[in-house]
Formats: C-alpha cells, structure tokens, sequence
C-alpha cells in the first residue's frame, strides 16, 4: 500500500510546485482573455478562498462543497486541505440533502444557497500538510439501492488510486474534458484530481452537451494541436447525435471513459463510431473506488486494475482488496455478484435487495424480476417508501404501447400487473405507488439516485405537485417533461363535481416551476402572452410539459412598462397529451434581483 | 346509487389508506373491498379499523369474522355505520 507521504501523486502536492506558467486549466469560453487558468493564478485563487475560509471559521473545520464547474471546486478543495479542513460532498443541492449536512455541523461552501465564496482578490496561498490517513473528502452514495451512506476517504487511499490510473493510462498533457459531476468519486477522481495531479489541463466548466463536446474539441485542437480524455457516462454517450459533424473532431479524442453504470453495447459502439476512439468503462463505486474496466468490443469480461485483488464465493458474490479501501489488507464483500474466469469476471448484477413490509421479509430484487417479465414491461425497480410505512413504490418503464395515459388506462394496468404478481407475492407486499415511464429515469451518473427518486414520488408528499415521471433536456435552455396529473391533486376541486379538472392557473405554476427545477430558471413572472387552455386537463391524464427558454435584452411587452430594456426571459410552455393540447402560452420573467444570466 | 354515507366512506378510504389511483367513482359498492376488487390488504383493514373509530367512535375486534363481514363491501361498510355510529 502506498502510504509513504511524499510518493504519489496527490501526497506529492504538485500544486504547490513554482511552475507559474503551467496550465492547470483550459478556458472553455473562446473568447476568453487567456487561454488558461495558470498555475500561478491557481495559487492566487487558492489563496482567496483561504481568505473567505479563515474570515469565517479557524481551522480545522468541516465544510459542505458544491460548485457548478471543476476549476472553482478544485480551487476551494485545496484551499480546505492546505487549511487542514475536511470537505464533505453533497451528492446533489436538494435542501433536504443540505439541511443535513448541516445538522452534522458542516459550514456551506460554494455554489449553494449561503455558501460561502472567496474574497475578491487574489492572495498568496497557505501550505498546510496533508497527512497520508487523514480524512481528505466524505462522499455520498448515490442512494439507488437504498438511504446514501457516507464514506470517508484519507488522503492515501486518494493518493493510491490516483497513482495507479496515472501509471495505467497516463493524461500526458492531454486535455480532460468532463461531462459528469465532481460531487462524486468518479468525477472527483477522474474530473479533477487526476488531471490536476497529472500536471495536465482540464477543461474549466463541465461539457454538458453534445454540441459544448463538438465546439471544444475544435476549439481545443486548432488551439494547441493536442488530444483530449473525454470523461463521460452512459446517458450522455448513449445520447451522442448523428447530426453533428464528428468527423471534423476525428482524432482529438485519445481516449473515452465512462463509468457510474455499465454502458449498453450498442451504445459503446455508436460512441466509438462517432468519436473515433473506444469507450473504456470503469466500475466501480463510491465505497471501493474503481474495481476494473473493459473495453466492450474487445471483451465483455471485466479487468481488474492493477493491485486490485478478486475472488467470489460459492453465492456468486463478489470480494475484494484493494489499497484503496479502508482496509487495504482485509478481503471485503461487495454487493455485485460476479463469476470469475481466470484473471477477468463477468458482472452478474446486484445480489437481492431485501425489504421488510407489513412485518415480512420479502426481496426487492424477486419483485423488480417479476414485474420485468410481464407483457409490455422492459424493466421494473421496487422500493419501500419510508414515508409510506415502508409501502412498495415500484418505477416500472413500459414499451411506449403499454403506457397509461389517462385514469382509466392507468388503473387497468395497475389491476393487470397486480393480479399477474398476486400468485407469487402476498396482497400486503404488492407495491401500491406506481410509475410509469418511457425512459429510464436516470442523473448525470447513470443511476437511477436518490435525486431522481425523490423527484418521481414526490407528488406523495405534496398535494399541489404534478407527478413527474421523466424529462429530456434539449439544450440549456429547453426541456422535455413528463408528468400525470395526480388523482388526489388539491387543486382539482371537489371529487362531486361532475367533471373535476386542472385549473389553468395550475399548468401556468406547474411550467414555472418546472422551468426552476430542469432549467435552473430562476425569475419573476411580470407578464404573459398568447395564454390558451383549448383543452380540459384531467386528473389521471399523462402530459408532456414542453419548455423552451430566450433570453432577451430588449423584449417589449404589450403593455408600457419602465424595465422593457431589462433582460428578460421568456418561456413558452405547452402542455400535450395523446388528446391534443391542453395549454401553451408565454411567461414574461425578469431575473431575481442581483442574478444574470448569461 | 350511492348514498351519502357512502360517497363519505369513499373519501375516507381514500384518504386513509393514501391510495393514489382510486377514484370515489372507481369503488362499486358492491365490490369487495379486500383482495380482489379494490384490492386492499390486512395492514390497510387494520388503518381502517383505526380511521372508523376515530371518525365514528366504532370499535372493532380485529381478526373477527364479524369485521370481516362489514368490511365485506361498501354496503356492508355503510350498514355497520349506521348501526353502531356514537360520533
């Protein structure tokens, strides 16, 4: 195990190095004055945040890090650990998720609501020490197959993963450009930490969509001729358009990952197709760090990584050792079942979920089997909803002729799954909160997390909410949802009324809303335009909520109003279901005060 | 037709056992309410035994094969209400 305090990468404190002209990071806007953020202006970034840091607390203190793009992030990161503090990683910005680290006592940092930012100027940074088993980072599981957990990592199980991916698959001064969160182990590791340790380049915002892929690679090879480490996932290269004209890229790219979920086949090769270069998968988890990796069409067997050592058991189930786990010399078991073949395994998937309902012992993983083999099923994830008495809530994705689109549809499916489950399970374990979707509900990782769970039952919890059952980003700026009209919706006055509906008013507040939670649109409605509800919304209705957003500097309202050369935004919504459209109009919005978008 | 009482203890399932796809139009009262038919189970008659004291100060033995007929149907639901109602 690498325990020694100046080998390795991280432990070797690279940037502290007096190499003022070093690239740490790449100016992803063109028209940037500098191409780079330098090592020496690294430093002074570094040293602002330990301003802000001290100004608040001494330390050692714990702090809570979330930041929007990796250059910012790696800046606070060091600032924290050179200050001797430990930096805990939400996994998403929920308040749920906030207000709990919060009660552990942890101060915010970053880009979230009272998160502390640096000083405006530049100041000469502090250097600390990084002790080898110190706790350098707390991370979140992604919460998919259960509460997330948090897991402590010390600076030299960091140091020992980042200097086998160096030694495997060295960055050589190639650029890093990330498509996923540095919130995670993956993103963390991969993102930031290796490129940064590596004495290369990463790009410094996150590269969140194919076309952002497609201009800075131009960008980045006309610039300085040089290659490129895509670190990407699943939902994002299954994603990867034809349209666009890859082959003017060809070449920039040295080298794909992708990690968070196992990539399907077709995907692996329609990335490779399109990108030139084969995708290297790395599984792994927030608890074990990485495990192996494949390229797919060269094999569907996993490799182990270098000093990582398997075995399975009689069950299937997967143990391991690794230097990078809390306990590099003890055997650990993992949740995956595997078969070995001589030095590679095959992935056999989870080993069974088990819940308690009503008092009885049932497996979630039999469940999500069953339901997966019914008629018009593709696939099925069942779990106890903690808020429901542990009731089953069970995310089931239909072929698109199977999905409910009103009421009655609905339920007759319900009774159909039901009854089809009904000889092989109890009534009293049969899940009662039911959601239907198209596509797999997924975030930026690949899982089905936390984030995205709490999204598909939250209307449980909130009367006036719409039920989201999935969305589909098509740019910054617009979006694609999913949603039902919940039976028991407040707002659908009165169950005697002959003919109860979804108010107007409602898809107007339910389009603001969404556009806040899936745009990041946050802004005053002061007007409207082109209003119309041509038809009635019913509850059990299922309706695709599209939203498109400009931004516009010099909007002029039908009405005279003083701020008309104020930048607005406007959002036009509709609302349609397989009966036709239900409302569609245009919402005025002025930014918050003090917030402007670019 | 569905009586007042009736239309009343519809909510009241509803509501009490949080069922979110059930409409007060989708209960036939003379549907069972347990297994096949609305397709509740022993832990809902349970919350329901609690929700109909409550609401209707009704006490019931649990497990009895009285309770299990007026939890037959609605009807049966309805017709126990009527009888043994003291709020």
């Amino acid at each position: 195990m690498t325990n020694d305090t100046t080998h390795g990468p991280l432990l070797a404190t690279p940037w502290r190095e007096r190499d003022p002209a070093r690239a740490v990071a790449w100016q992803t806007d063109a028209y940037a004055e500098t191409p780079w953020h330098t090592l020496a202006a690294f430093q002074a970034d570094i040293g602002a945040w330990q301003a802000a840091l001290d100004a608040h607390t001494e330390p050692p203190g714990d702090w809570m890090l979330s930041t929007h793009d990796p250059y910012r992030f790696g800046c606070a990161l060091i600032a924290a650990w050179e200050r001797g503090d430990r930096v805990i990683l939400p996994a998403d910005t929920r308040p749920a998720t906030l207000e709990a680290l919060d009660a552990l006592g942890a101060a915010r940092l970053g880009d979230i609501p009272g998160g502390l930012t640096p000083s405006a100027s530049p100041r000469t940074p502090r250097w600390g020490t990084l002790e080898a088993e110190r706790i350098a980072v707390s991370l979140y599981t992604s919460g998919s197959t259960g509460e997330p957990q948090r897991l402590d990592k010390t600076f030299a199980q960091l140091n020992a993963e980042l200097g086998m991916h160096a030694a495997l698959w060295p960055l050589e001064a190639r650029l890093t450009l990330s498509q996923v969160s540095h919130q995670h182990i993956y993103g963390l590791l991969f993102g930031v930490l290796r490129p940064l340790c590596e004495r290369s380049p990463f790009a410094s915002e996150v590269c969140r969509y194919p076309e952002t892929l497609h201009q800075w690679l131009a960008h980045w090879h006309a610039q300085t001729q040089r290659e490129a480490v895509l670190v990407s996932a699943p939902p994002t290269l299954e994603r990867l358009p034809e349209t666009l004209d890859w082959s003017a890229v060809d070449g920039v790219l040295a080298r794909i990952h992708s990690s968070g979920a196992p990539l399907p086949r077709d995907a692996a090769e329609h990335a490779q197709r399109l990108l030139g270069v084969e995708v290297r998968e790395v599984y792994g988890s927030s608890e074990t760090g990485g495990i192996a990796w494949r390229i797919q069409q060269c094999d569907s067997k996993w490799t182990p990584f270098p000093d990582v050592e398997i075995s399975a058991d009689s069950e299937h189930q997967l143990w391991l050792r690794t230097p990078w786990l809390t306990d590099p010399t003890t055997w650990t078991p993992q949740a995956d079942r595997v078969v070995v073949e001589d030095t590679r395994f095959q992935l056999l998937g989870r080993s069974d979920r088990i819940a308690k309902v009503g008092g009885k012992r049932i497996s979630l993983t039999a469940f999500d089997h069953a339901l997966g083999e019914l008629p018009g099923v593709r696939r099925a994830h069942c779990m106890p909803l903690a808020r429901r008495d542990g009731r089953l809530g069970a995310i089931v994705e239909l072929a698109s002729e199977a999905v409910p689109h009103d009421h009655s549809a609905r339920r007759r499916l319900i009774q159909a799954l039901r009854t089809a489950l009904a000889p092989r399970f109890e009534n009293a374990v049969l899940p009662r909160y039911w959601r239907f979707v198209e596509t797999w509900p997924r975030d930026a990782q690949g899982k089905l997390g936390a984030a995205c769970l709490s999204r598909l039952f939250a209307d449980l919890d909130d009367p006036r909410a719409p039920r989201w059952l999935g969305e589909t980003l098509d740019g910054p700026q617009s979006a694609r949802l999913t949603l039902e009209v919940p039976e028991r919706l407040a707002y659908v006055e009165g169950h005697f009324a002959t003919q109860p509906v979804v108010p107007g008013v409602v898809m107007m507040r339910w389009a603001l809303h969404a556009a806040r939670e899936s745009l990041d649109l946050h802004g005053v409605c002061r007007d409207m335009t082109r209003i119309k509800f041509p038809l009635l919304l019913l509850p059990g209705e299922r309706v695709t909520l599209t939203l498109d957003a400009t931004h516009d500097s010099s909007h002029e309202t039908a009405h005279d109003d003083a701020h008309n050369d104020a930048m607005t935004i406007q959002l036009r919504f509709t609302f349609t279901s397989q009966r036709g459209t239900h409302g569609t109009g245009t919402l005025i919005l002025t930014p918050p005060e003090g917030v402007h978008h670019a | 037709m569905t009586s007042e009482l009736e239309q009343e203890l519809k909510h009241l399932i509803i509501d009490t056992l949080e069922l979110e796809d059930v409409t007060p139009e989708d209960i036939d009262p003379d549907e069972p309410l347990f297994v096949e038919g609305l397709g509740l189970d022993s832990i809902d008659a349970l919350e329901l035994g609690l929700a109909l004291q409550k609401r209707y100060g009704i006490k019931l033995e649990a497990d009895s094969d009285e309770t299990r007929h007026h939890f037959r149907n609605l009807r049966t639901l309805a017709a126990l209400v009527e009888e043994r109602r003291t709020a």
